[in-house]
C-alpha cells in the first residue's frame, strides 16, 4: 500500500491523498448512518487526466476502489471496506452549456443544484431533484439513477442523460450513449449501476425549459388511507402532476417541531403536496380538477400557492423532512420501496401495523405519485434491542412490498442496505445475468465490490474465485 | 450463410429456453415478421415463431401499467387500453400489425416520442431468454425501479441479439381529454420549429407533403380543453388549417419514418464483449447487425 500511496501522491499531489486512519474516519459512512466501513486510503483527483491516471494505476495492481461524490447516498453504496476511496468532488467544472440545444456537459463532481443555478438565467433547469440536491453530485446521480419529487412528470435521471465519457475499471475510455444512432443502450445499462461499471469523467445532460406557471397545492386529511386514495384518484383521472408527495403525521410533527416548520396542520393524519406545472393555459383547470378530487377523497382543506416564496414554504417541510428527523433520534433507517399506486392505501395500513407490532416509530414521507414509499424509522443504533426491532420491521415491510408486485428500491439504489432483498425480488438466473453484464464492464469486479448483487448469486464469479485460488496455490 | 430450413414455435417461455439451450444453429426471431428485413441477412437454420406468446398478462387500469406477451400486436394493445380511456403511446413508425416485442427489441419510436416518450422511456420491465437459454425477468411492473443492473435497458433496442423478448411491462397514459388533428399549410417552417419548443407545443407535428403555399404539416393537439384552445390559437396564427381525422396518423406512421437503424449499427469493443457474454454461440439473430468482427 505504501508504494501505491506514493504513486497516487505523485499523480494528484500529496495534499489529495489520505492514508491516516483518523482522517479516513470522515469517509466511513454515507447518509445512511447505520453502516460504517473504513477505506484503506482515499484519493481525490482534481482533473480528468489525474482521474484517468489514478484509475490506471489502481488497475495495474488490481486494487478494488469505490467512487464517491458527496456521500449523500442512502444505501451504503459509497462505503469502501478496505478498498481505495476515489473522491470525485474536486471535478466540479461545468464544461459546456448549449442553450439552443438545451444540454450541458459537466464533470462528475458538479453539484445537482449548482447546474440548475448556472443555467437559470437562460430559463432552463436540470429536472431531477433529489432531496439532497444542494449537496449531491451529478456523477452520483448518474451512478444511482437518482429520482426526486419532480421525477413524477419529468422522469428519473436516465431520462435526462444523453452521453457520458466513462473510464472502465481496467483503464479503457469509452463514450456511452442511448444507442439511438445504432448501438446497444450502453448509457442505459451504465446509469444506475452504482459505481460497479466504471467512473464517468464527463456527462452530457438534457436541460428543460422552466415552466410558464407553477401551482402548488397542500391538502390535509384525517386518515392516511384517504390521502393515499386521493393520490391514486388523481393518477387514475389522467392528471400528471409535476410532483405528488405524501407526508404522514409522524413526519409532519417532526418537521413542525424543527427549524424547518412549514406551517403544516399538526393534527392532520397526512398531507399531500401536489405541484402542477407547464403552460399557463389549462393549468388552472387541472388545479380545479385536483382540488375537486382531493375533496371528494376526504381532504379537510386545500391551500394553494403560485408565487415562488409561498411555494418554497410549502416545499420546505418536504425537502427538509429527513433533516428534521435527525432531531428525533441519532440514527435513521430510510427505505425506498415502490408499490403499484392502487396498493398505496393498503400498504400504508400494513406498514403502520408492522411498526406497532415491533414498537418502532415509522415516519412516512414519500413520492406518492410514483408509488415510491419511504418508510423511515428514527432509532438509536447503539440500543441493540431497538436496532433489532427496527431491522425486523423493515424486513417485513420489504416482504410486503415485494408480495404486492412492487420493488425494493425506486431511487436510492441497492448498495449494501438492500442486498439481502435481491434474492427475494429476482430469480437466480436473472441475478446471474446481472453479473454477466457487470463482467463486461468490470471483469475483475474491482469497482465497488460487494454491492448490488449478492456475490453468492454469481455462478461464474464463484467459478472464477476458485480458479484464482487454485492459480495462486499452483 | 445457412438457409432457413424450418420453423420452431415455442408455446411458452420455458419451451423457448429449452430451444435456445439446445440450438446448435442460428435462430431468427420472428413475431409478426414486420422487421425481418432490417438491412442485413440473418444467418439462421430456423425461424423462431413467437405467436403463442401473445395477449394481456396483467392490466390494472388505475395503475396505468400493463403487461403483455411479446407477440401482442400494437393494434391489440391499443384496443385494450382505449376501452379504459388510456393508451400506450409507443405509436412507432410502421403499422399497427407490428408487435410490442419487436417495437421494444428495435426501440422504434414514432412521431410522438418527443412528447409522450420513446420505447426506452415507456418500458418498465421485461422477460426474455438470453443466448445461454437463461430466463431473465428484468425490471418490474412499477413505474420507478432501480433494483439491480438494468437488463431492461440492455435488451431494449438490442434487436434480439442479446435475448428473445417474451413479455413486456409498459407504462400507460390517459388519452388526452381533447384530441384534435389538423393539417397546417405554412410558408415559414422556422415559425413551426419555434412553436414546437414553446409551452403550447402540439403532441406531434410531421411534414405531410408540399402544398401550394409551402410545406404541409400534420399536427396533433392534446390536453385539457383550455390548453388545446390556446394551442389551437397558436396553430391558427401559423397558417391556414383544415381539420383532419386522427386515423391519418396510422397512415403517416405506416408510410413514413426513418430507415431501420440496424443498417448503420456501430460495433465497438464494449458492444462486442456484450454480445459475446450474452450470446456466446451467436445463436440469436446472427448477422442482423452486420458482422461482429
Amino acid at each position: 500500500m505504501a508504494s501505491l500511496a506514493t504513486d497516487l501522491s505523485a499523480l494528484v499531489g500529496p495534499a489529495h491523498v489520505i492514508t491516516r486512519a483518523s482522517a479516513l474516519l470522515a469517509y466511513e459512512s454515507d447518509a445512511l448512518p447505520g453502516y460504517r466501513k473504513r477505506p484503506s486510503l482515499a484519493v481525490f483527483p482534481g482533473t480528468r487526466d489525474e482521474l484517468i491516471a489514478v484509475l490506471r494505476r489502481l488497475a495495474q495492481d488490481g486494487v478494488p476502489f469505490v467512487a464517491r461524490g458527496a456521500g449523500t447516498g442512502l444505501s451504503g453504496g459509497a462505503l469502501a471496506d478496505g478498498a481505495v476511496l476515489l473522491g470525485l468532488h474536486r471535478l466540479k467544472r461545468i464544461l459546456a452549456v448549449d442553450v439552443a440545444a438545451r444540454t450541458a456537459t459537466v464533470e462528475p463532481g458538479v453539484v445537482n443544484a449548482t447546474l440548475s443555478r448556472a443555467v437559470a438565467a437562460h430559463g432552463l433547469h436540470y429536472a431531477p431533484d433529489p432531496s439532497s440536491q444542494s449537496a449531491c453530485t451529478l456523477g452520483g446521480n448518474l451512478a444511482e439513477n437518482a429520482g426526486g419529487p419532480h421525477c413524477l412528470k419529468a422522469g428519473v435521471t436516465l431520462t435526462h442523460m444523453l452521453r457520458a465519457t466513462v473510464v472502465l475499471p481496467e483503464g479503457e475510455i469509452v463514450t456511452l450513449d442511448r444507442g439511438d444512432d445504432g448501438g446497444y443502450d450502453l448509457l442505459g445499462a451504465f446509469t444506475g449501476s452504482e459505481g460497479c461499471f466504471g467512473v464517468a469523467v464527463d456527462l452530457t445532460v438534457r436541460l428543460l425549459p422552466d415552466p410558464e406557471r407553477v401551482i402548488t397545492l397542500l391538502a390535509d386529511f384525517e386518515t392516511v388511507r384517504a390521502a393515499a386514495q386521493a393520490t391514486s384518484g388523481i393518477i387514475a383521472a389522467g392528471i400528471l402532476p409535476a410532483a405528488l408527495e405524501l407526508m404522514d403525521q409522524a413526519t409532519i410533527r417532526a418537521v413542525e417541531e424543527s427549524i424547518y416548520a412549514a406551517g403544516y396542520p399538526i393534527d392532520a393524519a397526512a398531507v399531500l403536496l401536489i405541484e402542477l406545472d407547464g403552460a399557463a393555459a389549462g393549468l388552472d383547470a387541472d388545479a380545479a380538477a385536483v382540488d375537486r378530487l382531493v375533496r371528494e377523497a376526504g381532504a379537510r382543506s386545500v391551500r394553494s400557492a403560485t408565487d415562488p416564496a409561498a411555494r418554497a414554504k410549502l416545499w420546505q417541510g418536504r425537502k427538509k423532512a429527513f433533516g428534521a428527523m435527525g432531531r428525533v433520534s441519532p440514527h435513521l433507517v430510510v427505505q425506498d420501496a415502490v408499490v403499484p399506486r392502487t396498493k398505496l392505501a393498503q400498504l400504508l395500513e400494513e406498514i403502520a401495523a408492522i411498526g406497532a407490532r415491533h414498537r418502532v416509530r415509522v415516519c412516512n414521507v414519500f413520492h406518492a405519485g410514483d408509488g415510491n414509499l419511504h418508510p423511515n424509522i428514527p432509532y438509536d443504533a447503539d440500543d441493540p434491542d431497538e436496532a433489532g426491532r427496527v431491522h425486523a420491521a423493515m424486513a417485513e415491510i420489504m416482504a410486503r412490498c415485494i408480495a404486492v408486485g412492487g420493488t425494493i428500491t425506486g431511487e436510492h439504489g441497492v448498495g449494501l442496505d438492500k442486498l439481502p432483498y435481491m434474492e427475494a425480488l429476482f430469480t437466480a438466473e436473472t441475478l446471474d445475468a446481472m453479473c454477466t453484464l457487470r463482467d463486461v464492464f468490470d471483469p475483475r469486479r474491482r469497482a465497488n465490490p460487494g454491492k448490488v448483487v449478492p456475490v453468492r448469486a454469481c455462478r461464474e464469479w464463484l467459478g472464477a474465485v476458485s480458479a484464482r485460488v487454485a492459480g495462486a496455490q499452483a | 450463410m445457412s438457409a432457413i430450413s424450418g420453423v420452431i414455435a415455442p408455446r411458452s417461455v420455458e419451451e423457448l429456453a429449452e430451444i435456445v439451450r439446445g440450438a446448435d444453429d442460428g435462430l431468427r426471431i420472428c413475431a409478426a415478421g414486420t422487421w425481418l428485413d432490417a438491412g442485413h441477412p440473418v444467418q439462421a437454420a430456423h425461424e423462431l415463431h413467437l405467436d403463442a406468446l401473445r395477449g394481456v398478462r396483467a392490466y390494472v387500469p388505475d395503475d396505468l401499467t400493463i403487461s403483455v406477451g411479446a407477440a401482442t400486436t400494437l393494434r391489440e394493445l391499443d384496443a385494450v387500453t382505449a376501452a379504459h380511456g388510456q393508451w400506450c403511446p409507443l405509436l412507432p413508425w410502421g403499422t399497427d400489425n407490428a408487435t410490442v416485442g419487436a417495437t421494444i427489441a428495435t426501440a422504434t419510436s414514432g412521431p410522438f416520442a418527443a412528447t409522450l416518450g420513446r420505447p426506452r422511456d415507456l418500458v418498465l420491465g421485461l422477460e426474455c431468454v438470453d443466448g445461454h437459454g437463461r430466463i431473465l425477468r428484468a425490471g418490474g411492473r412499477v413505474v420507478k425501479n432501480v433494483a439491480g443492473f438494468d437488463l431492461t435497458r440492455l435488451m431494449t433496442g438490442a434487436w434480439g441479439t442479446l435475448g428473445v423478448i417474451t413479455d413486456v411491462h409498459l407504462r400507460l397514459r390517459a388519452r388526452p381529454a381533447v384530441d384534435e388533428t389538423w393539417l397546417l399549410h405554412v410558408a415559414d417552417d422556422d415559425a413551426v420549429a419555434a412553436w414546437l419548443g414553446a409551452p403550447l407545443a402540439p403532441l406531434a407535428c410531421v411534414p405531410f407533403g408540399m402544398g401550394a403555399q409551402g410545406t404541409a404539416w400534420l399536427v396533433r393537439l392534446g390536453g385539457n380543453a383550455e390548453f388545446v384552445a390556446a394551442s389551437r390559437r397558436a396553430l391558427f396564427a401559423l397558417g391556414r388549417c383544415e381539420t383532419r381525422d386522427a386515423s391519418e396518423w396510422a397512415i403517416v406512421r405506416a408510410e413514413g419514418g426513418p430507415p431501420p437503424r440496424a443498417t448503420h449499427w456501430r460495433w465497438n469493443d464494449l458492444s462486442r464483449r456484450l454480445k459475446t457474454a450474452f450470446d456466446p454461440r451467436q445463436v440469436l439473430n446472427r448477422g442482423l447487425l452486420g458482422e461482429l468482427a
